[in-house]
């Protein structure tokens, strides 16, 4: 489903469609998991975030409105309202002596950096797939230019001009994204 | 820009601080006197520091956790495209029984919701067909007629495959004698009415993907 955009893979979801969903999973889960270990803290309550996150993309796909915000944003709020949800059932869990919550529920992502890493997971998955790999390879594998040469039998040089391609690539969808929904916010 | 271009190619792992120590250096001391290469880094570095959080953020869930998800979602009837006129049939019928006008049986039958002329490939330029997906009632249908198919040999089949953009899903295979005429009726997934293309290939081994050898492709329309 490389290059297929979120937006026609959720209509496919609303038609019924598990690849589709499969597909939308392969582009967001490892995001929604570390959203899950980060804020909820242990894998068992992180694996149970992506299964609501994904489930409610499920069940509510019908109603989602492209015209109003990209499906990465849309991902996002249903994340962060589980996480929040399940982070307050936990916290409501864990009581002092005195029956009062041990913690306050506190406001997730302030800052937006969260919101970002979904537009940016967005932005990558439409990068054509050879610039996608370049990036992943050295992103989220953690291999240096030299070893994505080896493992792509790509030349040194054409892995560093490459890499430098799609990182501009991205750049420029980022940018695109940003004006897209920018009315939307 | 492009007076430079060794320079701006390296500007990438310059920014992911990945580059050589003497090629550093290289880059270095030609941004020091060129203004455009300073902003292509500039703006390289913050798709860079964007990308690096996502990858900080993201972790790898277990492996069967997909599984898990695509098992636990609720099963649902899948929605089908409906064309209006259907919607305007549907409502007209419903006004005649009102009036207690006699309809056969028939008229309630489920109807194509969609259909396709399959034209040839330079493989079998003879080869024509078409394909209509209906709706029976209990699951979607694809009906499949088509001609001039070269005849199957052991090990060979043909496979009918639902196609918008670079995605594909099968709607099933089937063989081709002497004949090379092939009459079929397929269960097609409840989503067939979404995609926009049909397409038929050869295949001859196990690999589920799509072979690269198509013999007919055709554009669905709705009806």
């Amino acid at each position: 489903m490389d290059r297929v955009e979120d937006e026609v893979l959720v209509r496919r979801v609303a038609s019924g469609d598990e690849r589709a969903l499969s597909g939308l999973y392969d582009r967001y889960a490892g995001l929604v998991y570390g959203t899950g270990m980060r804020y909820l803290g242990d894998r068992g309550t992180a694996e149970e975030l992506v299964q609501d996150v994904f489930t409610s993309v499920w069940r509510n796909a019908a109603g989602f409105d492209p015209a109003r915000a990209s499906f990465a944003t849309w991902v996002y709020r249903i994340t962060r309202n589980r996480a929040t949800d399940l982070i307050r059932r936990r916290k409501a869990r864990v009581r002092t002596v005195d029956g009062e919550p041990l913690f306050e529920p506190g406001e997730m992502d302030p800052s937006g950096d969260l919101s970002r890493n979904f537009d940016v997971a967005a932005a990558l998955s439409r990068l054509t797939p050879a610039h996608r790999e370049v990036l992943v390879l050295a992103y989220f594998h953690g291999f240096s230019q030299r070893e994505i040469s080896d493992r792509t039998a790509t030349p040194l040089g054409t892995v560093k001009s490459r890499t430098t391609a799609a990182l501009r690539a991205l750049r420029e969808t980022m940018s695109f994204d940003e004006d897209r929904w920018s009315s939307d916010e | 820009m492009s007076e430079h271009p060794d320079i701006r190619d390296l500007l990438g792992p310059y920014v992911m601080d990945t580059l050589e120590p003497h090629e550093e250096r290289e880059v270095e001391d030609h941004l020091e006197g060129c203004a455009s290469c300073r902003e292509e880094a500039q703006d390289l570095r913050l798709a860079h520091e964007r990308l690096a959080d996502l990858a900080y953020t993201t972790e790898t869930p277990p492996p069967d956790l997909k599984e898990r998800v695509v098992a636990g979602i609720p099963r649902r009837e899948a929605r089908r495209r409906i064309p209006s006129w259907v919607a305007a049939v549907a409502a007209a019928l419903c006004v005649l029984v009102v009036l207690g006008a006699v309809l056969t049986p028939d008229l309630f039958g489920g109807g194509a919701l969609a259909s396709a002329s399959l034209s040839p490939t330079g493989r079998a330029p003879d080869a024509g067909g078409e394909v209509s997906i209906q709706d029976t009632g209990e699951n979607m249908e694809m009906r499949l007629e088509a001609w001039g198919l070269p005849p199957c040999k052991s090990e060979q089949y043909y496979e009918l495959w639902l196609v918008e953009g670079d995605d594909r899903v099968s709607a099933g295979s089937f063989t081709v004698g002497e004949s090379g005429q092939v009459d079929v009726r397929l269960n097609a997934p409840n989503f067939a009415g979404s995609y926009t293309e049909v397409g038929i290939t050869a295949e001859h081994d196990k690999d589920p993907r799509a072979s690269d050898i198509k013999m007919l492709s055709g554009e669905l329309h709705e009806l």
